[in-house]
């Protein structure tokens, strides 16, 4: 994954290499074409001045020989010299690489010249002059070197914009992020950024604010939903039970007849469960059950067996207990009883006759183990309804029950198959 | 024996009086608030069940009302609501007892019973059934001044058949009554029949006739 700012210093970075690359060539042929145009302007200049010169102060041809011969010493590329034709060619421009005579290792030089023909009393002269000029290699490294520190320069330069803008002009955009990672739908509490006066972020803000408003809403609505529901349920169930109860007492009921009417129990129990779990996840959801106490779990895992007790003789089982010491927690006393009822008839009714059930408390951990063939799918343990099970009783909600409130609380539960045993154990 | 039942719902009060009607009780049935404010205030009932959600107000403060005008009615709370606020509250309000909805008609009347028997005798807190006699205080009972060995459930068996008598009973509302709330939590109540053949056995032995009889496939019922 790149940071947008990277990918942007990249593409960036890039481009100014692609610009200055291109630009040291036309860089170079534009100083040397200056360059030269000025040089050839000078030779033009000082070659004017030396014919007008000659020419006004009528030099002999004697002495034009010994100008020529003194100047020509003295000055590289200066030369004087009678030529045999009386047709003037155009002044022409050369170019010539001499060595460097006091500097061997600099090599060969450029040197550009100007050559014009003038007449002095009727002989025609050729005369030439040089001026050393820069070689185009030269200024091509240059140009190269300077462009590239500018690179460098650009390149340093981008990198710190680029920090400056992550830190400074993106930090909104982080605060926003981090409010989102700790963002809670089930709290209730809706989302509050803070203002940024980048356009882009407040508007980013107001979007996210305005959806999770919508999304708090509709959690509220769904959770009001699931209450008025389930109260609206309990009225017609706590009919059809008290309905069941007066049939039963009619005198003249087939035993067949009776035995239907009583077969609606179970499943009449199980909507009756079901209804009060999810009332009871409601009401935990909606921050209910704020009071807190202290609880001993050692003394509500005892009166939850003994209460449980039947049920336990029922299927034989053996209880073994292993208390290492007192467990002592914060919470609603109806919610940890709920929780500790529900993991003890869990294993219960998941144990087979005669099987072993162990409980154990070992600092701040509270584990149930029952005896059993294979491990249960642990994806979807904890979710609503998610239970494989057959069983005509399960309300599909006692695992999901004892995750809602472990969560209210921080606490942490978990399952894992050991040994042949199915383990669930709490974290308080 | 008078009994008010106050409850917005008429078909559940209406099974209710029902159940109750071929017992000793004469049944009366408000279903708002103002009404039951009016019954409460101007007549003396053995006991009050009271629904909490009420059209026109809460039965909450139906309850203060009686406390306030000293009456000495019992009162059993009705409540939807399943809310252990509601319970606490109710009973620290003076209610005699609490049922959650849905609950079985039989635990009602044996809930109404144990009201009244403790209203009515006060510091009597005896029952006598023929050759049964029994002290609900000291959870003994005796046949023919022979005292009788039973366990706590068995005693509380004994208790909710004597409150339901000539009443089928069924395995789910004597599971319910043992265990509680969470009698739904499991699927078989097998082990009713363990207590009630002990009960049966241990009664008989004593010299008791069998008045326990079983109703095939369905549950049981005190047969006098």
């Amino acid at each position: 994954m790149n940071k947008l700012l990277t990918k942007a210093l990249k593409a960036y970075t890039l481009f100014s290499l692609l610009i200055l690359v291109i630009s040291v060539p036309v860089y170079v042929l534009v100083v040397d074409h200056i360059w030269l145009s000025e040089l050839d302007e000078n030779n033009w200049l000082s070659l004017e001045h030396l014919k007008n010169r000659i020419e006004s102060r009528e030099y002999s041809p004697a002495e034009v020989a010994q100008i020529n011969e003194i100047w020509g010493e003295l000055q590289p590329g200066f030369s004087i010299s009678k030529i045999n034709s009386s047709h003037f060619l155009a002044d022409s421009v050369y170019e010539v690489q001499r060595k460097n005579v006091f500097d061997l290792d600099d090599g060969e030089d450029r040197f550009r010249g100007l050559r014009s023909y003038f007449e002095l009393q009727g002989q025609a002269y050729q005369i030439t002059i040089e001026t050393n000029v820069e070689e185009a290699d030269e200024t091509l490294l240059a140009i190269a070197v300077v462009t590239l520190i500018f690179f460098i320069m650009l390149i340093l330069g981008f990198i710190l914009i680029n920090r400056r803008i992550a830190r400074q002009t993106w930090q909104p955009f982080h605060r926003t992020l981090q409010s989102l990672r700790k963002f809670d739908l089930s709290q209730g509490q809706a989302l509050s950024l803070e203002k940024s006066n980048i356009e882009e972020f407040q508007e980013l803000n107001q979007s996210l604010e305005d959806l999770v408003t919508k999304n708090i809403k509709v959690y509220q609505h769904q959770k009001a939903f699931t209450e008025n529901a389930s109260h609206e349920l309990q009225t017609p169930i706590a009919l059809l039970k008290s309905r069941l109860d007066l049939l039963l007492q009619e005198k003249a009921l087939s035993p067949a007849l009776s035995q239907i009417l009583s077969s609606i129990e179970a499943p009449l129990a199980r909507l009756s469960r079901i209804n009060k779990n999810l009332l009871l996840l409601a009401k935990v959801e909606n921050q209910q059950y704020a009071e807190m106490e202290l609880i001993k779990i050692n003394a509500y895992l005892h009166s939850a067996l003994t209460l449980f007790d039947d049920y336990i003789n029922d299927k034989e089982l053996t209880i073994e207990l292993k208390f290492e010491t007192e467990l002592t927690i914060q919470a609603h006393s109806f919610l940890v009883e709920t929780l500790i009822h529900n993991l003890l008839s869990n294993a219960i009714r998941h144990s087979v006759s005669g099987a072993k059930l162990e409980v154990e408390i070992s600092e701040n951990t509270l584990l149930v183990k029952n005896t059993g063939a294979i491990a249960l799918d642990t994806k979807h343990l904890f979710e609503r309804f998610s239970t494989a099970s057959t069983e005509k009783v399960s309300s599909g909600l006692g695992l999901a029950i004892i995750k809602e409130i472990v969560n209210k609380y921080q606490w942490q539960v978990g399952y894992k198959f050991a040994a042949s045993k199915h383990v669930f154990f709490i974290h308080f | 024996m008078k009994i008010l039942i106050i409850e917005d719902e008429e078909e559940l009060a209406l099974d209710i009086i029902s159940y109750l009607s071929s017992e000793q009780y004469r049944c009366e049935w408000v279903a708002d608030y103002s009404a039951a404010i009016a019954k409460v205030t101007s007549y003396q009932y053995d006991c009050v069940v009271l629904d909490l959600m009420l059209p026109g107000g809460d039965g909450l403060s139906i309850l203060k009302e009686l406390k306030k005008l000293n009456k000495e009615d019992g009162v059993i709370i009705l409540s939807a609501k399943n809310s252990l606020d509601d319970k606490v509250k109710g009973l620290k309000l003076g209610a005699d007892d609490y049922l959650a909805k849905p609950f079985h008609q039989a635990e009602l009347a044996a809930r109404i019973e144990s009201v009244i028997r403790r209203k009515q005798f006060d510091s009597n807190s005896l029952i006598t059934f023929k050759e049964l006699l029994i002290d609900t205080q000291a959870k003994s009972v005796r046949i023919n001044e022979e005292l009788l060995n039973l366990t706590k459930k068995e005693f509380d068996l004994l208790l909710f058949f004597l409150g339901n008598k000539n009443r089928v009973l069924s395995k789910s509302a004597l599971a319910e009554h043992l265990s509680g709330d969470f009698a739904d939590m499991f699927e078989n109540h097998d082990f009713i029949y363990a207590h009630i053949k002990n009960l049966k056995r241990k009664l008989k032995k004593k010299g008791s006739d069998d008045y326990i009889k079983t109703i095939y496939g369905t549950g049981y019922r005190w047969e006098v």
